[in-house]
């Protein structure tokens, strides 16, 4: 088993493009979502009905104002100019229309919420309604999370999953198991050697993710890589397994998006629990699910080792019965 | 060590690639298993060793039935083509294929240096295989086949692609591996290479045509040819027909 992860060590450290594909390009796309979803300087536009005019002016510095007098219909009034966002009161209550959940929304509610700010709490409660209202409460500034999982997950299942095919084309395998090793020893020395290098990704992608990019980590960086690394081991033995129904490399490129689409869908980018007909019960069978979630819990929410234990637990369920499949499945190249 | 095969058939989907095979093959000989491209020589190495399974029939080796993975230490494999890790130096590999055989490293050191010398590769033990030549490459799956000093040697194909000086050098070795008591099993599509073994059997379209020493083969055919067996047998038009 050392001998096969000592192997894939001196193979990447031969192959430095693969080694600094594996480590760099992750940090590349990160960099680039961060660029795409961060902080773009939009300038929201809002209309206010006949609203005071210290509010106005102040609310001017965050966002581009239209005064109107009369309230107009939200929905369609939004829709047909374009406004984010549009504000008016009655007798008790500031209300504020928007037309659904998305960047531009928040962006115009950041900019109300500083006006208010800057001018002292106003007594009036702020009630805001969307024109199209959508389930969840997720905002795409809060998803980082699902694009760590993401990221890393992908680059590994190509790296495991290519090494495997390969190895079985170049009759490699064949080789390795015409000797006395044990098909446990290949498939774990596989999934150890290829998992130290996912988790060094891993921890790359995490520190570069909170210490360079500054995304928001509310709990535990270490906690965060814990999961990453189970996330990656996971990725790793999905490869092996899918590599194995593979006849050739581009078969396997083709399984990318059978694999990992469905993925994508139970990350959390999508809330489980509003999936029709029970499908989102398939998330159990996503290994990013467990993953993902844990990763939400710790960076969103806080929460640290006593409440997300459980999904670290699937997590390392779902690799065990991997390893088992993949042992099985060796069997079509020696039987014993 | 005695290898049985007995009565041993294998299909692939409809075809069927071997049929009826019973083979012994002795302690101690160089076998040749001469065949053409597609008769079936690799099929057969390959339930020998215990990849695929047998459709029905049994092998055993040394008294032990195959498969068994303990009789793999037993046997140094070297496949058709050279199945060596490209990112990896000559002397990498031959470490992991010796790891795989859990040979300690000071014994491997030692042996890994002759074995480089005799595959005239000692001097570039440091070299990337993805930099060698086919060649180069041939002789290092030899040196990994042989790293555990194997009772039983099995080379699909070895000396295709290797100059006439080194193929000598190989041939002399492997005689010299006989004559401390290795077995050797050799296949081949190449008739010369033929005469450097003792014993021979003909395979084609999955049946066993003649099986003897080199020698009394030789003598059956008119011109001391050994190509000249497989036109003497009168099954060939027909068979070939049905391909």
């Amino acid at each position: 088993m050392l001998s096969i992860v000592k192997r894939i060590l001196g193979q990447m450290k031969n192959d430095k493009r693969s080694l600094g594909l594996l480590l760099f390009a992750p940090l590349l796309i990160l960099t680039l979502l961060f660029f795409i979803l961060g902080d773009s300087n939009y300038l929201p536009q809002i209309t206010v009905v006949d609203m005071n005019e210290k509010f106005v002016t102040e609310l001017e510095n965050h966002a581009t104002v239209i005064a109107v007098t009369e309230k107009p219909g939200a929905a369609d009034y939004l829709e047909a100019n374009g406004i984010d966002a549009l504000i008016w009161t009655d007798t008790t209550d500031t209300h504020i229309d928007l037309l659904e959940k998305s960047s531009k929304s928040a962006a115009a509610l950041e900019a109300i919420q500083e006006t208010n700010k800057a001018l002292q709490p106003s007594q009036n409660e702020l009630i805001i309604d969307y024109v199209y209202e959508t389930s969840g409460d997720n905002q795409l500034d809060s998803l980082g999370y699902i694009f760590l999982g993401v990221i890393s997950f992908f680059f590994v299942f190509i790296l495991s999953g290519m090494s495997f095919v390969r190895e079985r084309f170049g009759q490699t395998l064949e080789r390795m198991l015409m000797t006395p090793i044990s098909r446990i020893d290949v498939i774990g020395g596989y999934t150890l050697g290829y998992g130290l290098l996912a988790a060094l990704q891993s921890v790359v992608i995490i520190l570069y993710a909170v210490y360079g990019l500054q995304l928001q980590v509310e709990g535990s960086v270490a906690l965060c890589t814990l999961v990453m690394i189970l996330m990656a081991f996971s990725a790793v033995s999905v490869g092996a397994l899918v590599s194995i129904f593979a006849n050739n490399e581009l078969q396997l490129v083709q399984f990318i998006p059978v694999i990992i689409i469905p993925q994508i869908f139970f990350s959390g980018l999508i809330p489980i629990d509003t999936i029709p007909f029970g499908l989102g019960n398939l998330c159990y069978l996503t290994p990013i699910y467990y993953g993902c979630t844990a990763l939400e819990m710790i960076m969103i929410q806080g929460k640290g080792f006593s409440e997300i234990w459980p999904w670290l637990l699937g997590s390392v369920v779902f690799i065990g019965v991997l390893f088992l499949a993949n042992v099985i499945a060796l069997k079509k190249y020696r039987r014993l | 060590m005695k290898i049985e095969i007995c009565d041993v058939n294998k299909a692939f989907k409809q075809q069927q690639v071997l049929k009826q095979i019973s083979l012994t093959i002795d302690t101690g000989r160089i076998f040749c298993l001469l065949g053409a491209s597609g008769s079936g020589k690799t099929t057969l190495l390959r339930i020998m060793m215990g990849a695929i399974p047998m459709d029905d029939g049994s092998v055993t080796i040394g008294g032990t039935a195959v498969p068994n993975r303990q009789l793999l230490s037993e046997m140094g494999y070297m496949p058709q083509n050279e199945a060596l890790y490209e990112e990896l130096s000559v002397w990498e590999n031959l470490k992991f294929f010796s790891g795989l055989q859990r040979l300690h490293r000071q014994k491997f050191e030692a042996d890994a240096v002759a074995l480089l010398q005799i595959v005239d590769m000692a001097a570039c033990k440091n070299k990337l295989i993805r930099d060698c030549s086919g060649g180069m490459k041939k002789r290092i799956s030899l040196a990994v086949a042989l790293i555990h000093k194997p009772k039983l040697l099995v080379l699909d194909e070895p000396t295709v692609g290797v100059d006439p000086v080194l193929r000598r050098k190989i041939w002399l070795y492997l005689k010299q591996l006989r004559n401390e008591g290795t077995t050797i099993l050799v296949t081949t599509h190449a008739m010369d290479e033929v005469t450097q073994c003792d014993d021979a059997a003909l395979l084609r379209n999955g049946h066993i045509i003649a099986r003897d020493t080199v020698k009394n083969l030789i003598n059956q055919t008119p011109d001391g040819n050994i190509e000249e067996l497989f036109f003497m047998d009168n099954q060939s038009e027909a068979e070939v027909a049905s391909c």
